[in-house]
């Protein structure tokens, strides 16, 4: 709980923030007198704080009366919260910046592409990246993979976890010398031993496994990621009753939020892309529908642009709208090899650290939710709206949009 | 839904075994890292008399050849829709079989076309007729090698004449794309087959709709003949392969050889012009191509 939601005169409440009291655990470790001397108030003053802090936290404990609602918060709590979460870095760092430093824990994300842009691709990379260790930056935890497709390459996930241990070695190497910090063990077999792979063949089994993965996941309380490759495919036959697929696929994706909700973990949804037929011509847009659009926090398309793979952030609540371009390499995703050579492997590594290590790092995902509301982001947002369909925007206006919002996602992750 | 959990590394294990079916060539099958994958559907796009045919009567020899050669010790199932099937090459190609391996075909008799089962389609009811009773034929194997390749030659075939360009029709035809599919994948992953289907291309028209342009995996365009052209069956079926290859012819060999005519007239042997296989997606492939000829022995690649 946070030292400011104490009932202080605000002077006080500055007083005490500002010399680094954030905290009821902090506040309550020390004596008035010290609380005194290092806030600089009087001690009648300090002892009010201790008194009220011993009173909130022990509120707090007690199922939080002070909530009206059991379970709510208020926005800054949630702010804090969501800080302090980590993020799953793609190992592509052009792409980690626009996603505010990766795939967010809590959220539901869905990516969607036509065949062959790197779908599978960026799930099997999530399902590696999450098990990079604390010490590098990572989450150190496992992931469940959920291939309705049969695109899942064994053969492949090694080539993209080798190559992950081996930037890992690199990057403790590069540790050793300033920080002796402990030496990474990790190997390629235990990569994949952390994956937990199911095989789906029909959308029976797919909504079965879908009600299990809570059992599944308390059971494997280790799990930060679980990716569906894809949520799509065997919904696409024939389903006479188009309600009745709206209703299952809804109640998968509530489902789907309380897992990322209740265990803290990521939910990457990959998606296909379908021509839909509206006031007389074919356009793009992602499958299953305009409800389900709703259905997911984040929305990530991703598209072609010549030679180059660009994903585009079709919809966050927290993030400016913004592309930026990858490859796909032998070792995985990667930065695209045109754009600025700023950002090594190593530096990516260094970077997710920052992230996730509490204090030096200010709120990325926030402040660049405030940041889109920026006029020319609107208006860009505007003229886009106006003349085509939001779905087919990615494809056709993504290199006006790119180079408007990839200066400024960058230039405030640096 | 608890039988199907298991950890990839099991998979591994698995697919050291043999998982991959090779095409009965050395170069080809390194551009494919050995060959078709199992338990995953591929798709081969060409346009007639480019060899997608050649390729899958290979395929479907070589399925039988032991796992220390490369093959799935298996039979393989033939599905074709185009007509007539090609049973002289067919013939001529185990001859050449035959003898290219004679440490397995010890015995004269032994016949390489023993374990090629060829089943005619003519439409997409029969099609979804013949699917559920793969399960049976691959279960009933009792006095032969198990089934461990099924071909669809083609996809294109079915559906080209049945359907119209109104939207009503399209909607149904990729449900049943899916349809298809997923049965397929349910096959591959139960019994570990390989699937491979050919599709037709269609030229490239420049519409106004602009979206038979869209640029899928990775090549921008595809050309054969000299002429763009697109995949048949669009987007919709695009999503339900899990690798793409395309078969080019190329540009300088159309002067000297016209005679794609009739691909599947057994007749017309060795043509010598050169084409071209592209990875345009696949899951464990990177984009990477190689040049093949067709010979009587049937498909050889060329070193680059």
């Amino acid at each position: 709980m946070e030292a400011w939601r104490l009932p202080l005169s605000s002077s006080i409440r500055g007083k005490l923030i500002s010399a680094g009291y954030a905290s009821l655990s902090l506040i309550s470790s020390v004596s008035s007198s010290d609380l005194a001397r290092d806030v600089n108030i009087t001690e009648e003053e300090a002892f009010e704080i201790l008194r009220l802090a011993k009173q909130s936290s022990g509120s707090s404990s007690c199922n939080g009366s002070r909530s009206l609602i059991n379970g709510a918060k208020n926005a800054w709590d949630m702010l804090h919260e969501e800080e302090s979460l980590p993020r799953i870095t793609t190992s592509c760092s052009d792409l980690d910046s626009i996603l505010g430093g990766g795939i967010s824990c809590r959220d539901v994300t869905e990516i969607g592409g036509v065949p062959g842009i790197g779908k599978t691709q960026i799930g099997i990379q999530l399902s590696v990246n999450v098990q990079i260790p604390r010490e590098c930056g990572g989450l150190g935890g496992k992931a469940i993979y959920i291939d309705t497709e049969g695109s899942f390459m064994v053969e492949r996930v090694l080539q993209i976890a080798e190559a992950c241990v081996e930037d890992m070695e690199e990057y403790t190497g590069y540790m050793h010398k300033h920080f002796q910090a402990n030496q990474v063990q990790m190997k390629p077999k235990d990569i994949l031993d952390n994956i937990f792979y199911f095989r789906v063949c029909s959308y029976t089994e797919q909504i079965a496994l879908v009600n299990h993965l809570d059992k599944f996941i308390s059971e494997n309380k280790d799990v930060k990621v679980v990716i569906v490759d894809s949520i799509t495919f065997h919904f696409r036959q024939d389903f006479d009753d188009l309600v009745q697929r709206t209703r299952v696929l809804s109640e998968m994706a509530l489902k789907f939020m309380k897992l990322a909700k209740k265990f803290s973990l990521a939910v990457v949804l990959l998606n296909q892309v379908t021509t839909k037929y509206t006031e007389g011509s074919f356009q793009l847009a992602l499958a299953l529908g305009d409800s389900w659009s709703h259905s997911c926090t984040n929305r990530v398309i991703l598209y072609w642009n010549g030679d180059e793979r660009y994903a585009y952030i079709d919809k966050s609540p927290s993030l400016p709208s913004a592309s930026a371009s990858y490859t796909v390499t032998s070792r995985g995703l990667r930065n695209s090899s045109s754009s600025s050579k700023r950002c090594s492997h190593k530096l990516s590594f260094t970077r997710a650290i920052s992230h996730n290590g509490s204090e030096n790092c200010v709120s990325i995902p926030a402040f660049s939710g405030l940041r889109s509301t920026s006029p020319r982001t609107i208006s860009s947002r505007r003229r886009n709206a106006s003349t085509i369909s939001r779905s087919l925007r990615p494809l056709v206006r993504a290199a006006t949009v790119e180079t408007i919002e990839t200066s400024s996602a960058s230039s405030l992750v640096d | 839904m608890q039988n199907g959990k298991m950890k990839p590394e099991n998979l591994l294990r698995r697919s050291t075994a043999n998982r991959k079916l090779t095409t009965g060539c050395e170069i080809l099958d390194e551009c494919l890292r050995g060959g078709i994958s199992c338990d995953s559907v591929t798709e081969i796009v060409a346009e007639s008399g480019c060899g997608k045919t050649q390729l899958c009567l290979q395929l479907s020899l070589c399925a039988q050849l032991p796992i220390s050669h490369g093959g799935l010790n298996g039979s393989s199932l033939y599905l074709h829709s185009e007509f007539p099937f090609p049973f002289r090459r067919l013939h001529q190609l185990s001859h050449s079989f035959h003898q290219s391996n004679p440490s397995i075909y010890a015995n004269h008799n032994d016949n390489p076309c023993d374990h090629v089962f060829v089943q005619n389609v003519h439409s997409v009811d029969h099609l979804f007729d013949i699917m559920p009773r793969i399960d049976g034929f691959v279960g009933n194997s009792k006095n032969r090698l198990p089934l461990k390749l099924i071909v669809l030659d083609s996809v294109a075939a079915l559906f080209r004449s049945e359907f119209d360009n109104t939207p009503s029709d399209l909607k149904k035809r990729s449900s049943l794309f899916f349809k298809i599919s997923e049965k397929l994948k349910q096959l591959a992953n139960k019994f570990d087959l390989a699937v491979v289907i050919t599709n037709q291309v269609t030229d490239f028209v420049e519409s106004s709709d602009g979206l038979s342009g869209l640029r899928i995996g990775n090549l921008r365009y595809l050309y054969s003949s000299g002429r763009r052209i697109a995949p048949a069956l669009g987007l919709a079926w695009a999503n339900c392969v899990n690798s793409r290859f395309f078969i080019s012819r190329s540009d300088d060999s159309i002067g000297k050889d016209r005679s794609e005519k009739d691909e599947s007239s057994s007749s017309s042997v060795s043509r010598r012009a050169q084409r071209r296989l592209d990875i345009v997606f696949s899951p464990y492939l990177p984009g990477n191509s190689c040049e093949f000829m067709i010979t009587r022995e049937g498909i050889c690649a060329v070193q680059a």
